[in-house]
């Protein structure tokens, strides 16, 4: 519609749908807590979550740290290793390294 | 008809629309067709479906992929409203899970949705499958392949360097989308392959870098320009074979190529067959870079020890897709995958009566 040298455009750009997400609150500590990193397999990420482990137990008191693998870069973790983490870590790492 | 988007008011001038949607980080940095509301309501007129309805969140931002917001970036792409049902069977196969959209968003790789047309709506809106097919010239493909990649920057969110993390993109990302020859197919169109009658009218979208040249300008069997085909589909630096359950091939035979191997009485199995066999490279080769030492291969690629054993690029023939396309000269082309996207096919089902050919 174009009015005295005007026109009306539509604004292109998508929305989103709002949705509520509960997540639990991070621990404020993490003496006695175990960690998990998830390693997306490039290259030195390994390398990476081994010197992270040592400081995180020897600076902050963390009990455990639980490493895993995806298959590979590009497709999500397995539902297997993303329950296990779920259930033995209280707070998880998702590697990007590239 | 109702439609929700924000509406804008602008200075009536080609320079003042293009500027405004430039600023605003709105448009793939070409002129664009204002999308007024007249505009777009044409184009949904195309479609069967409510301007509201979703075909669901698009990555990597996860905004909802409706109609309406299709429709706009369609008439900004300069799409003819018969064209869009074309777009929305692409937009409906790229959500499928196994297209991985989130991944073909937000790869640091150069891959872009390679749109195949196949069936006799490609034909009805003048979708071209012939000479130049990947270029430019032919506003069908020009502006569907626009379509799809406003689409992909307006309701996914992917920009570049913001979402869209490839390295460098490539010129694919603006436009990749044709027809597939089927009237220089001396065996069976992609559709019908794929189980669809001929009459249907399917739209495929691949995960694909751009397309690799096979130039054989002297061989008179398949053989030879199969071998062609199969050294340009396994190199070093292409993404195919590294992540080795979910390579796939695209070989796009020229017409006259294809009509060489045809008469050399090879069936499209025997030319997958040929191509699995022969595309592949030594061990000694792959270890000299590319993502050796990070690859997903199947256990018994893994225990390969002799550095002279060929290595397959794809894990069998049937992910090797092949299609006829191009027009006169000695040409192909192999397309890549990206490696964790597979090629989604979709009948075209939203179609309105238009003054085509029946679908």
């Amino acid at each position: 519609m174009t009015h005295a040298n005007r026109i009306r455009v539509l604004n292109p750009v998508g929305e989103v749908k709002p949705h509520v997400l509960a997540a639990p609150a991070l621990p404020s500590d993490l003496r006695g807590k175990t960690i998990g990193f998830l390693d997306n397999t490039k290259a030195n990420f390994d390398r990476l979550v081994a010197d992270m482990g040592g400081l995180l137990r020897e600076r902050f008191g963390v009990k455990a740290v639980v490493l895993r693998r995806k298959a590979n870069a590009a497709t999500p973790a397995a539902k297997e290793i993303l329950e296990e983490l779920a259930k033995a870590c209280d707070v998880v790492f998702a590697g990007s390294a590239d | 008809m109702t439609l929700r988007s924000e509406v804008l008011e602008l200075a009536d001038s080609a320079d003042a629309v293009y500027a405004a949607f430039c600023e605003r980080d709105w448009c793939d940095g070409l002129p664009i067709i204002p999308p007024t509301a007249e505009r777009v309501e044409a184009m949904l007129a195309s479609v069967a479906g409510d301007p509201e309805e979703s075909l669901g969140p698009l990555p990597p931002l996860w905004r909802e992929a409706t109609l309406e917001k299709l429709a706009v970036n369609a008439v900004m792409a300069g799409c003819l409203p018969e064209y869009f049902p074309v777009v929305v069977g692409a937009v409906e196969a790229m959500l499928d899970p196994a297209f991985n959209l989130y991944g073909v968003q937000a790869t640091t790789h150069p891959v872009a949705p390679l749109l195949i047309l196949n069936g006799p709506y490609a034909r009805a809106i003048g979708m071209h499958g012939g000479a130049g097919c990947f270029g430019p010239g032919f506003r069908a493909n020009a502006t569907i392949g626009r379509a799809l990649r406003l689409i992909l920057m307006n309701v996914g969110g992917g920009w570049p360097g913001r979402h869209d993390m490839a390295t460098q993109g490539s010129p694919a990302k603006f436009c990749y989308a044709i027809a597939e020859n089927e009237a220089a197919n001396p065996w069976t169109p992609l559709h019908v392959g794929l189980g669809y009658a001929p009459d249907r009218s399917v739209v495929t979208v691949f995960g694909g870098e751009g397309p690799h040249n096979v130039n054989d300008h002297v061989s008179t069997a398949a053989s030879g320009i199969l071998n062609t085909v199969s050294d340009t589909a396994a190199t070093l630096g292409s993404n195919v074979k590294w992540y080795l359950s979910q390579s796939q091939l695209l070989v796009v035979l020229g017409p006259e190529h294809a009509a060489t191997i045809a008469a050399d009485n090879f069936s499209k199995d025997d030319v997958k067959a040929f191509v699995f066999e022969h595309a592949r490279l030594p061990l000694g080769k792959l270890k000299l870079g590319g993502m050796w030492g990070i690859q997903d291969w199947p256990r018994w690629m893994m225990a390969v020890t002799d550095d002279q054993a060929l290595l397959p690029v794809v894990a069998s023939p049937e992910e090797i897709l092949v299609v006829v396309a191009g027009g006169a000269g000695k040409h192909s082309a192999v397309v890549p995958n990206c490696t964790f996207s597979r090629a989604v096919s979709r009948p075209l089902t939203r179609l309105r009566a238009h003054p085509f050919s029946t679908p």
